[in-house]
């Protein structure tokens, strides 16, 4: 299912838990794996300095300063590094969503995996913000393939997820979401749950409805996820549909509590709006600081047509 | 600033009488918090005063998670006590500058922080709750950190705390099948 991974790390602690996944998927699927860190982002312009990682203080950018860092990724990951086949660590100084998204179409990959925060250090600010600006963002807003964000500790391991949410608002970039969480679903044959929610928080700001509307809305959703995803799905029968009405980052954090949600998969911003604004608010977002699982992200239908 | 007292208990106390009436008029009073207030008294806060559980969107949740915790108990060796505080952030330079202003909750234990998120509220319902400082940073310049006191409203205190908590949530299904 996965051929090539690149797993983003920031080569601190904040990534553990995501190196907890990706190195269980590359054992599991025999993967190649690209273990990337892109250090620190040069001051202004053209820069020697970075910003190491660990310390957050400058250092100089320089062969010493790269090996130093591989070194001690390489030392940080050596006993999960036995388990992986074909293992490859690399460091480039740069912006680090710009490197990681190059990397991810230079090698071709199937899959990333990072965490979601740069820094565990001042939690409330990083959640005030909902990470917004930040590195997990724009990659998963530009990858190709999935992006697969692990933001907590998960002591599974993916052929070991029984409980797949898809979320959905109907958009195209849902279609390549749900074109990927069926095939996890039906790869693993685990159980797939099709969530939707109506968005009240967009529908408060209009009219107001009633009761008997909003029931109305909600068969009408179901229907539309009978016909737009169950249709594609022959004879997989493990799955679930629901529609709430709410505000749907919270409707999705407390459905995907309520099913023991090993698992979420939803588009980056599953509205059609102009990208720039999507960095705002978006759902996703609120989701991978807020679920209990891993949430795996996917805007394009590149890599998920082509995975097998 | 008019000012409300939280009980342990979980009442509403103003001019040294529990709320009889609806505490709503109440949400932008400055509050101060017994002694022995924990976050169990938060949550019996709700039971008290049923209207103050529509005033965030998690509540209900949270509140769910509440009632299938131990009666006592719910204690956790690595936080010594849960500290509400308020962050102003200058950010942006030398791009466009902003001001952000948060509250948030975190663990304490010596004068080190740590995670709630990844504890089950039954770890931490019976530790003590204290309000902190406002912590001023300037462009993200830890040096430039400032600490000042403050008061906290009882908004605050509540948007803050369920804010804080609908970050919590730990993964027992993966636990129980490992």
């Amino acid at each position: 299912m996965f051929n090539k991974i690149l797993f983003a790390t920031t080569a601190s602690p904040a990534s553990d838990d995501a190196a907890h996944v990706a190195f269980d998927l590359a054992k599991k699927y025999e993967a190649e794996m690209k273990v990337f860190h892109a250090f620190g982002l040069p001051s202004r312009g053209f820069s020697s300095i970075v910003k190491d990682v660990r310390t957050g203080e400058e250092a100089m950018n320089d062969t010493d300063y790269a090996n130093w860092v591989l070194e001690e990724m390489k030392t940080t990951y050596e006993k999960q590094s036995e388990n992986v086949k074909k293992l490859e660590f690399a460091t480039t100084a740069g912006v680090a969503h710009t490197e990681i998204l190059r990397t991810a179409r230079k090698d071709d990959v199937d899959l990333i995996v990072m965490g979601a925060h740069t820094r565990q250090e001042d939690v409330g600010a990083t959640r005030y913000r909902s990470i917004v600006g930040s590195t997990m963002q724009k990659v998963a807003k530009g990858a190709k393939c999935p992006v697969l964000i692990v933001s907590r500790p998960c002591t599974t391991c993916f052929w070991y997820f029984s409980n797949v949410v898809f979320c959905t608002d109907f958009s195209k970039a849902a279609d390549s979401a749900f074109k990927f969480a069926f095939k996890v679903a039906n790869f693993i044959g685990c159980k797939l749950y099709m969530f939707h929610s109506l968005d009240m928080s967009a529908l408060a700001s209009g009219k107001v409805m009633s009761q008997e509307e909003i029931e109305e809305k909600i068969a009408e959703a179901k229907k539309k996820i009978e016909k737009r995803y169950v249709s594609q799905m022959g004879d997989f029968d493990n799955y679930e549909i629901e529609v709430l009405e709410g505000i749907p980052y919270v409707e999705i954090v407390k459905y995907s509590r309520k099913v023991n949600g090993d698992l979420i998969i939803m588009a980056h911003h599953t509205r059609e709006v102009d990208p720039e604004k999507a960095l705002l608010g978006s759902t996703v977002e609120q989701v991978v600081l807020r679920a209990s699982c891993p949430v795996a992200s996917v805007n394009r239908p590149d890599k998920v047509d082509e995975a097998e | 600033m008019n000012k409300i007292i939280l009980t342990h208990n979980g009442q509403i106390i103003y001019n040294q009488r529990p709320l009889a009436s609806s505490p709503l008029p109440y949400l932008n009073y400055q509050v101060e918090l017994e002694d022995s207030y924990t976050l169990r008294s938060y949550f019996q806060m709700f039971e008290h005063y049923p209207v103050l559980g529509d005033t965030h969107e998690f509540l209900p949740g949270v509140r769910e998670q509440y009632r299938s915790c131990p009666d006592q108990g719910c204690s956790w060796e690595d936080v010594e006590y849960l500290e509400f505080g308020k962050t102003v952030e200058m950010i942006g330079f030398p791009s466009e500058p902003r001001l952000e202003i948060y509250n948030a909750l975190r663990g304490v234990r010596g004068k080190e922080s740590c995670e709630l998120k990844n504890i089950l509220l039954e770890g931490f319902l019976d530790i003590p709750v204290k309000l902190g400082n406002l912590k001023h940073i300037v462009f993200g310049d830890k040096v430039d950190v400032f600490q000042f006191e403050t008061v906290f409203t009882l908004f605050e205190i509540i948007d803050g705390i369920t804010w804080e908590l609908s970050f919590q949530s730990s993964s027992n299904a993966c636990n129980v099948r490992r």
